[in-house]
Parts: structure tokens; C-alpha cells; sequence
């Protein structure tokens, strides 16, 4: 007895980690499931047409033209929205060298990613794709994991400065959510097997590229596109023909 | 027989981590809450989150249960006076040390990201290693 005595101390501590941890634990787990998250899906939508969709920023007359697939909870989407596309669009996309198009590409695994692909969809409706798309990419941290990520959100799209009665009344109808959809099967139908992908003029890359090594490819590339005339010419020239 | 008490208390503080990161692995708790730097999910689901096709998480929480159960096996009376749970207890906790020690090697060499559930499972692991085997050596003194 003095020993089950001598125990007790213990057997309360342990018993008050395992309350608390699986108090913990079973919190997370049950925000997943979905019970206070609204369901985003495409069952009550009709077919989808799939092809080249997304938001554009940049010329059409650009030389090169960059789609990326992102997904707005990937951290490494973030790290690039975050960390190398302030330089591509200040050496590349301001400067006519490229146009850029954002294709909403929502994980299958990620729960909170849908809210904020809806908040930037309709931010598009609005004209502020962009400053909605850096300002979620900065903020990732406060509503990834939010008990209410759509009021995060909210709170975001406050920030940024949209007409809050529209957002409200587009994220409430979903009405953007199509936008979404529709970029997502585009997405599907190139078969992506991750995010962030880059379709550089067509050419499918999987990494996440430094600005430097994008830079890089983009000049390389307007190189390829500026000697292209001069070599399909070439050929109908007789004399250089026959040489 | 403190030794064994308080390597029961860490093993269930790690076979709480463990399991969060299980669960994380199987889909069962959405993201980790982790920052948004990506480490956590990057050392978890990359090539190094499984072991022969077993999460590493998975591993973990087999070896914290095992040692969580030789230690309350060794607080029951019928054991409390036998040195079986206690060399047991070292074995696991220096086996335990040098697996993670091979695990954080990876983190840090290898994918060069840090899963901060990863490290406080790593202070946990070393916390028993050096409990269990402070218990080997005051018993055999």
C-alpha cells in the first residue's frame, strides 16, 4: 500500500499529460473533418469547359509566357509568392519580358486552401487579384489553422481594400468558386503531380525556381524566340539554301 | 525506482508527438501546426518520412509505447525489485538516442529543414536515455 501510495503523484501526472495531449490532439483531428467548415465542391456545378484559364498579370505581347499552379496553403508556394516573385515581377513582368498567369490549384489535402482560393476569386471579381494574392501568400500563418479561416480571410480582404458587401455576398454564394473549378481541371488536364508547376512557354517544370535561375531561362529563352525569325527565314532565301 | 516513473511520463509525452505526427501522416489531423515554413510537412511527407515503408512517425510511436509499457510493467509490485525493466529501459533509451540522432542528422544534412514536433520528440528521447541509463547505473552502484 505504501507503494501504490508513493505512486498516486505520478499516476496523476500521467493521467493530466494524456488528458491534456489527447485534448489537443483530438481538437486538431476533429477540425479536419468539417463539421464547422463549409463544403466547397463541385457536385452541384455544371461540367466545366478545361482548357488555358487563370489570372493574367503582364503584357500579352510579353515574349515568354509563365503559368504557374499554385495552391494557396503550400508552403513552398508561399516561400515563392513570398520571397521570389516580388523580383519576377519587377525584372520580368513590369519590364514586357514576360506574362504571367496564376492558375488556381487547390490540394485535395489541404482543408483551408479552398476559403482562400474563393477570397482571391473574388477578389478577381473586384480587379484586385494580385494585391488579394500577395496579401494571402504574406498572411498564410493566420488563417491556415484558423478555427474560422473564411473570417481570417475576411479580415484580409479588408486589408487589401475590397468592396466588403460584394466579397461577402460572393464568398457567402460561392459565386466565384466556378473560377476555381475550372482552373483546377485545367490544372488536372496537364497533370500536375504537385505545387508549385511552372509551364514556361509550354515547357512543364516541377521545381520551384530562384528569380536568378528564372531570370535566367527567360532570356535564354527570348534569345531562342529572337534568332527563331531569322532562322525560319533563312531557309527561303535560295542562296542560303544552297550553302 | 523514480527512473522508471518519470521515463513513463516522458515516453507518454513522446507517444503524444508521435501519434500527432501519425496522424498527420495518414491525413487524419490536416496541416501540422508548424509556422508556415514548410519544414515540418517537408521532413514528414519527403523521401525520408517513412523507413521501409513505415512512417518514421509510425516507428516512433511503436518504440515510445514499448518503452512507456516496459516502464509501468516495471512500477508494478510483482517488478518493482527486478532489474529486467530497468536494463530494458536502457536498451530502448540509448537504442531510441541514436535513432534519433540518425533522424536529426537527416533533417539537418539531408533535407536541410527542421520539424520542430521532430526536435521536441529528439529532447524527449534524450531525456529518457539519460533517465534510464542514471537508473542502470545507481542500481548497479
Amino acid at each position: 500500500m505504501a507503494a501504490a501510495g508513493s505512486l498516486k503523484p505520478f499516476y496523476i501526472a500521467l493521467g493530466a499529460i494524456a488528458v491534456v495531449g489527447g485534448a489537443l490532439i483530438a481538437r486538431q483531428a476533429m477540425g479536419r473533418g468539417g463539421d464547422r467548415l463549409p463544403s466547397l465542391s463541385a457536385a452541384a456545378l455544371p461540367p466545366l469547359p478545361v482548357g488555358p484559364r487563370g489570372v493574367v498579370l503582364g503584357s500579352d505581347s510579353a515574349p515568354v509566357h509563365i503559368t504557374e499552379f499554385a495552391d494557396f496553403e503550400c508552403p513552398w508556394c508561399a516561400r515563392f509568392a513570398v520571397l521570389t516573385f516580388p523580383d519576377i515581377r519587377r525584372d520580368l513582368i513590369e519590364t514586357g519580358k514576360v506574362q504571367w498567369r496564376f492558375v488556381h490549384f487547390p490540394l485535395d489535402g489541404h482543408q483551408y486552401s479552398p476559403y482562400a482560393h474563393l477570397a482571391a476569386a473574388c477578389a478577381n471579381d473586384q480587379g484586385k487579384f494580385w494585391p488579394m494574392f500577395d496579401a494571402i501568400y504574406n498572411s498564410q500563418g493566420d488563417w491556415v489553422g484558423a478555427s474560422h479561416p473564411d473570417r481570417a480571410l475576411r479580415d484580409v480582404a479588408q486589408r487589401v481594400g475590397l468592396d466588403m458587401p460584394r466579397y461577402d455576398d460572393c464568398v457567402k454564394n460561392q459565386t466565384a468558386w466556378p473560377q476555381v473549378l475550372a482552373d483546377k481541371a485545367y490544372g488536372d488536364s496537364v497533370g500536375l503531380s504537385g505545387t508549385p508547376t511552372f509551364l514556361i512557354d509550354g515547357h512543364k517544370v516541377e521545381a520551384t525556381p530562384t528569380a536568378d535561375q528564372l531570370t535566367a531561362i527567360v532570356d535564354s529563352l527570348i534569345r531562342v524566340h529572337a534568332a527563331a525569325p531569322t532562322a525560319a527565314a533563312t531557309p527561303a532565301h535560295p542562296a542560303a539554301g544552297r550553302r | 525506482m523514480r527512473h522508471r516513473q518519470v521515463v513513463a511520463l516522458l515516453a507518454l509525452v513522446g507517444v503524444l508527438l508521435s501519434l500527432y505526427l501519425t496522424l498527420f501522416k495518414l491525413g487524419l489531423v490536416g496541416s501540422l501546426q508548424c509556422g508556415t515554413s514548410g519544414d515540418c510537412e517537408r521532413v514528414q511527407l519527403g523521401p525520408y518520412g517513412a523507413l521501409f515503408g513505415i512512417p518514421v512517425a509510425a516507428i516512433g510511436l511503436a518504440g515510445y509505447l514499448a518503452i512507456l509499457a516496459t516502464a509501468m510493467v516495471g512500477l508494478q509490485p510483482a517488478w518493482i525489485e527486478r532489474p529486467g525493466p530497468t536494463r530494458l529501459l536502457a536498451v530502448f533509451g540509448v537504442g531510441g538516442v541514436l535513432f534519433t540522432a540518425y533522424l536529426t542528422y537527416l533533417e539537418v544534412f539531408r533535407i536541410h529543414a527542421i520539424c520542430r514536433w521532430c526536435m521536441g520528440s529528439a529532447a524527449v528521447i534524450l531525456l529518457i536515455g539519460v533517465a534510464a541509463v542514471t537508473g542502470l547505473v545507481n542500481r548497479r552502484a
